[in-house]
C-alpha cells in the first residue's frame, strides 16, 4: 500500500503501532501510534487527553512529510 | 506434434566467437547447434526453428533486436520457446532472459531457459520465467539440455512442473502449499531441526528469509501550508452500511468516502469492518483510526492548505502484499487526479 | 510431576439407552446428553450428530473441538472453567481417544469458525477429518452477537465442554486400553540428562481481543491479561488451556489440539535421549508493540533463567501476530537461546506475497505449515452438518458473500470455494501438519 503510493512520487507517512511491520512493508517515514485497535486515542482515557495525543502525533506526521530523509526513519513522539 | 522455437547465440550457432558478437538476428528453418540435441531429447515435440542473434548486438540494441526477433516469430506456429542453455555467459544470459520475457508477453507461450548461478541473468529474470540451474560451461551442454527437454515434455503434455527444488529451477518468488502424507509431521521436523541447530550441524529452514526491497523516498513537501493532504487507512473505517462491501479480512476492495463537509468522523455514521481486532475503540470514535478531527484543526490553523475531499479505506488483515500493492496503485491514481501532495496512511 | 492418561480407544459411536463404553463402542443416551448441554438456558435448541471418517458429510460452522476426558478423583475436567481450580498435570486422567466433541452452529457462524469435510479432497485439510466427531449442533439466544462477525460463542463452547465431560463419565470407573505415562521431575532434580541440550517449548496463544470472552484461557484466566509463565508440559496436555473464539480458523488451536499437542509428545519422546525437556513457556499474542515486546522480554528471560540453550517457538496466528513471533524469536536468539520457529504463512492466493508480515535474519530456522490464503474448491457433499451458507454469509475468515471474479463462497449446487483460512484448525502448527511451503 505505502510503497505503491510513494512510487508515484506522493509523499507518504505511515502511522502504525507495529513499527517492525511498517518497516518490513517498506514505509520510509513512520510515526508510531499507540495500539492496533485504537491507534490514535485510548478509549480508557479522557476525551481531551485522546485529542491531545492525536493532535500531537498527527502533527509529527505532518512535519515528517516536510522532512527530507535518506533512509527509513521512525519519527519520535512526545505523547 | 507440438512445436518449439529455440533461441541461441552466434557462438553456439557456429558463426563465431567474440568477433561475431554483432551478428544480427536470423531465423533458421534448418535447425542447428544445441537445437539438434534438444530436438533429440523431446518426446512428442520437435524444434522447428533455430533463432540466432549475436550477444553483442542484442546487448547494445535490446529494443531493436527484440522487435526484429519478435517480427521473425510473427506468423510462426509454436507451443513453447526455449533459449540457451547459457551457462555463465553473462550477455547470453541477459539476451536469453530478455527475449524469453518478450516472447512470453507477446505470444503467451511457456518459455524456458537455463543459466549457471553466477550468470547475472538469473537475478534479472528468475521471477519472470523458469530458469533451470545449469553448468558453468558448455561441457554441461548435454545435461543442461536434458533438464530443459524434460520440463518441455511435461509442459507440452499438459502436466504441471513440480517445485523449484525438485525440477531444479531458480525460485520465482512463488511459495505454495504442499500436502504430503509421507512427510514427517511438523512436530518431528521441528525437533530434528532444533537438534541440528543446537549441535552446529547444517539444517535447512522451510522459510528462507527473503531480502526486502524498498522504493525511492518521495521528495519532502516544501511548504506544508500549501499542501493538500489525504487520509488513507487500512483500518477498515467505512460508512456504517459499508457501501463498497469491503471484506473484513483478505480484502480485495477499497472505498473512497466524501468528507468535504465533515469536521469529524462520528460514531454511528462510520465504523470499522476490520476483523483483525476488537472494533470497540474504532466504532465509538472513528477518528482514532482516521484522524480527521485533528487534521481539520491543522487546516484551520493554516499548518496545511487543505484536506482531500475524500478519505480512502480498506482492510489490512490477511490482505496479501500483491492485493495491497494493487489497491495502493489504484488509490494513487485517484490521489493524483485530486492533486494530493501528501498522504497520512494509518494502519492497524 | 507425573501424569497418567488412560486411553479408551473409540472405534464406534452410536445412540442407545444408556451412555456407556464397551468393546470400543461408545453408546450415547442422546436425551440425557442433551439435558447436560441444555443446562445453559441460552441454548435454545440442540442435537447431536455423529460424523465418521469416510462419511459424505461437511461440517460447518465448527467453533471448537474437545477431547472427552474425566479426571479421576475430581469432578471437572477444566478447572477454572467448568469447575473449581485444582492442579492439573498429575494423577490420572481418562480419555476417549480417536474421537472429538465438536461445537457446531446450527445456523450462525463467526470469523474464527471452520469447516471439516469427512471425506474427499477436503479431508486432507483438517486433522478432524480423521476422527470420529460427536457434533453438538445447536443454536442459542445470544442476540447481542447474532449478527456480529466476532462471536464469543460462549454457550456453544461451554455446552461442548459439558458434553465432553458427560461422555467421559462413561469411562471413569473402567480399566483403560492403554496408559501413557508423562513423568518429568523438577528441572534441578534430574541427574541423567546433564550433557543433553536443554530445550524449552514456547507457545504464543491467541489473546488479541481486549474485551474478555474471546481469548484462550489458562485455568480459566484470559490470556490477554497475562505475562508469559513457565508451565509443566503435563498441565498443557491435561486441559489447562481452553481455545478461544477469534483467530482465522486454520491458524487456531482447538482445546483438543492443546490436549494432544504433538510437539510436547515429541519432546517427551526425545527427553533423556537427545535433549532435556525443561518445560513450556506459555506466552500470548498482543495488539500493541509494547505488549508484544514485553512478552518477548519475559519469554527470553524465563528461558535464560532456567538455562535453556534451545527453544521451539510456535504462534497461534498470522498477520500481526507474526510481529510477536519475530520479536520473540529475536529476543531468544539475542539471549543465546538457539531457536526454531513453527508457523504458517500468508503468501496470497498467487503465492507471491511476503510469507510473514515481519521478517528477521535471526529467524533462520523455521518449520512451515502451509498457506492460509490458498484457494480451495470442493464439490458438493451429500450431507451438511450445521449450515453451509454460514461460510459465505457470516464473515468466516476464509469465506465471502460475493467476489467479482470468484462469485460467492457457497454455490447453488452446494459446491464451495474458500480460502484455507477457514479449514478447521487446518494448519496444525501444534505439530500434526504434513503440509509445508515450497517455491514453484
Amino acid at each position: 500500500m505505502v510503497k505503491a503510493i510513494e512510487k508515484t512520487g506522493i509523499a507518504v507517512v505511515q502511522m502504525a503501532n507495529l513499527v517492525p511491520v511498517a518497516t518490513s512493508v517498506g514505509a520510509n517515514k513512520i510515526v508510531p501510534s499507540i495500539s492496533i485497535p485504537y491507534p490514535l486515542g485510548d478509549p480508557a482515557t479522557p476525551f481531551e487527553e485522546q485529542w491531545k495525543l492525536r493532535y500531537h502525533r498527527v502533527g509529527v506526521a505532518l512535519d515528517a512529510l516536510s522532512t527530507e530523509v535518506t533512509e527509513q526513519t521512525v519519527f519520535s513522539v512526545k505523547i | 506434434m507440438k512445436k518449439i522455437v529455440h533461441y541461441i547465440n552466434q557462438f553456439f550457432a557456429g558463426v563465431g566467437g567474440e568477433e561475431q558478437a554483432d551478428y544480427k538476428p536470423e531465423l533458421h528453418t534448418e535447425i542447428l547447434g544445441p537445437s539438434l540435441a534438444l530436438n533429440k531429447a523431446l518426446e512428442d515435440a520437435e524444434v522447428t526453428h533455430t533463432l540466432v542473434c549475436g550477444d553483442g548486438y542484442f546487448g547494445s540494441n535490446e529494443e531493436a533486436a527484440t522487435q526484429e526477433l519478435l517480427g521473425m516469430l510473427e506468423g510462426l506456429e509454436f507451443d513453447l520457446f526455449v533459449a540457451g542453455p547459457t551457462f555463465r555467459a553473462g550477455r547470453y544470459g541477459f539476451a536469453a532472459g530478455s527475449i524469453c520475457k518478450s516472447v512470453k508477453e507477446k505470444f503467451g507461450v511457456p518459455v524456458l531457459t537455463s543459466m549457471n548461478d553466477e550468470n547475472p541473468g538469473v537475478n534479472m529474470y528468475k521471477k519472470d520465467m523458469y530458469i533451470f540451474k545449469g553448468g558453468k560451461s558448455a561441457t554441461k551442454m548435454r545435461s543442461d539440455i536434458k533438464v530443459i527437454a524434460s520440463a518441455a515434455n511435461k509442459i507440452l503434455k499438459g502436466e504441471k512442473l513440480g517445485s523449484a527444488e525438485s525440477e531444479n529451477f531458480y525460485p520465482r518468488g512463488i511459495r505454495l502449499q504442499v500436502i504430503d502424507k509421507n512427510m514427517k509431521p511438523a512436530s518431528t521436523r521441528v525437533v530434528e531441526m532444533l537438534l541440528k541447530k543446537l549441535s552446529g550441524k547444517e539444517f535447512e529452514t522451510e522459510l528462507p528469509i527473503p531480502k526486502n526491497d524498498r522504493v525511492d523516498i518521495a521528495p519532502a513537501i516544501k511548504d506544508l501550508s500549501k499542501a493538500k493532504i489525504a487520509l488513507v487507512t487500512t483500518g477498515g473505517i467505512v460508512p456504517i452500511d459499508n457501501p463498497d462491501k469491503i471484506q473484513s479480512a483478505s480484502a480485495t476492495r477499497w472505498g473512497m468516502y466524501d468528507i468535504s463537509s465533515n469536521d469529524d468522523l462520528l460514531e454511528g455514521i462510520y465504523k470499522t469492518i476490520h476483523a483483525g481486532f476488537d472494533p470497540y475503540g474504532a466504532d465509538t470514535d472513528p477518528d482514532r483510526i482516521v484522524p480527521l478531527d485533528v487534521l481539520r484543526a491543522y487546516e484551520k490553523e493554516g499548518k496545511i492548505d487543505s484536506i482531500d475531499s475524500h478519505f480512502y479505506s480498506t482492510v489490512g488483515t490477511g490482505t496479501t502484499e500483491g492485493e495491497a500493492y494493487r489497491m495502493g496503485s489504484e488509490i494513487a491514481v485517484v490521489l493524483k487526479d485530486h492533486n494530493v501532495d501528501a498522504v497520512i496512511l494509518t494502519s492497524t | 510431576m507425573k501424569l497418567e492418561i488412560g486411553n479408551f480407544i473409540v472405534k464406534e459411536v452410536s445412540f442407545g439407552n444408556s451412555t456407556s463404553f464397551q468393546n470400543g463402542v461408545l453408546t450415547i443416551n442422546k436425551k440425557e446428553a442433551l439435558e447436560h448441554v441444555m443446562e445453559d438456558s441460552h441454548i435454545t435448541e440442540a442435537d447431536i450428530v455423529i460424523a465418521v471418517p469416510g462419511d459424505k458429510k461437511r461440517i460447518v460452522p465448527v467453533k471448537e473441538a474437545i477431547e472427552a476426558r474425566c479426571k479421576i478423583g475430581k469432578n471437572c475436567t477444566f478447572p477454572g472453567v467448568t469447575g473449581d481450580l485444582y492442579q492439573l498435570g498429575e494423577g490420572r486422567t481418562h480419555a476417549l481417544k480417536n474421537m472429538s466433541v465438536l461445537a457446531v452452529g446450527k445456523h450462525w457462524g463467526s470469523f474464527g469458525d471452520g469447516l471439516i469435510d469427512m471425506s474427499g479432497p477436503g479431508a486432507d485439510y483438517s486433522h478432524y477429518s480423521g476422527l470420529i466427531n460427536v457434533c453438538l449442533v445447536a443454536d442459542t439466544d445470544e442476540e447481542f452477537e447474532r449478527h456480529e462477525q466476532q462471536k464469543k460463542n460462549h454457550a456453544l463452547r461451554w455446552g461442548a465442554m459439558r458434553l465432553s465431560e458427560y461422555l467421559a463419565e462413561a469411562v471413569r470407573e473402567l480399566e483403560p486400553d492403554e496408559i501413557e505415562d508423562y513423568d518429568l521431575c523438577s528441572i534441578t532434580g534430574r541427574d541423567n540428562v546433564k550433557d543433553l541440550h536443554k530445550v524449552v517449548y514456547v507457545i504464543q496463544c491467541q489473546s488479541q481481543m481486549e474485551e474478555l470472552g474471546y481469548n484462550d484461557l489458562v485455568y480459566g484466566w484470559d490470556m490477554n491479561k497475562y505475562v508469559p509463565t513457565l508451565m509443566h508440559p503435563n498441565e498443557i496436555i491435561d486441559s489447562a488451556i481452553i481455545s478461544g473464539s477469534f483467530m482465522p480458523c486454520s491458524s487456531k488451536w482447538s482445546t483438543y489440539d492443546f490436549q494432544n499437542n504433538p510437539t510436547i509428545k515429541e519432546l517427551y519422546k526425545e527427553h533423556g535421549k537427545t535433549l532435556n525437556f525443561l518445560g513450556v513457556i506459555t506466552s500470548n499474542l498482543n495488539v500493541s508493540l509494547e505488549q508484544k515486546n514485553r512478552s518477548a522480554l519475559f519469554v527470553a528471560q524465563i528461558a535464560s533463567t532456567i538455562g535453556a540453550d534451545g527453544a521451539i517457538l510456535a504462534e497461534e496466528g498470522y498477520g500481526n501476530p507474526d510481529a510477536d513471533f519475530i520479536a520473540c524469536f529475536d529476543a531468544l536468539e539475542d539471549a543465546g537461546v538457539k531457536t526454531v520457529g513453527i508457523t504458517n504463512e500468508c503468501t496470497g492466493r498467487d503465492g507471491k506475497s511476503q510469507p510473514l508480515v515481519v521478517l528477521s535474519e535471526k529467524a533462520d530456522a523455521i518449520v512451515s505449515c502451509g498457506n492460509v490464503s490458498k484457494l480451495i474448491e470442493l464439490a458438493p457433499m451429500e450431507e451438511v452438518v450445521g449450515e453451509l451458507q454460514s461460510l459465505a454469509r457470516d464473515g468466516l475468515s476464509g469465506g465471502w458473500a460475493d467476489d467479482e471474479k470468484l462469485g460467492p463462497s457457497v454455490k447453488e449446487d452446494g459446491s464451495i470455494i474458500m480460502e484455507n483460512n477457514s479449514m478447521f484448525c487446518g494448519d496444525q502448527v501444534v505439530g500434526w501438519s504434513q503440509k509445508t511451503m515450497k517455491e514453484f
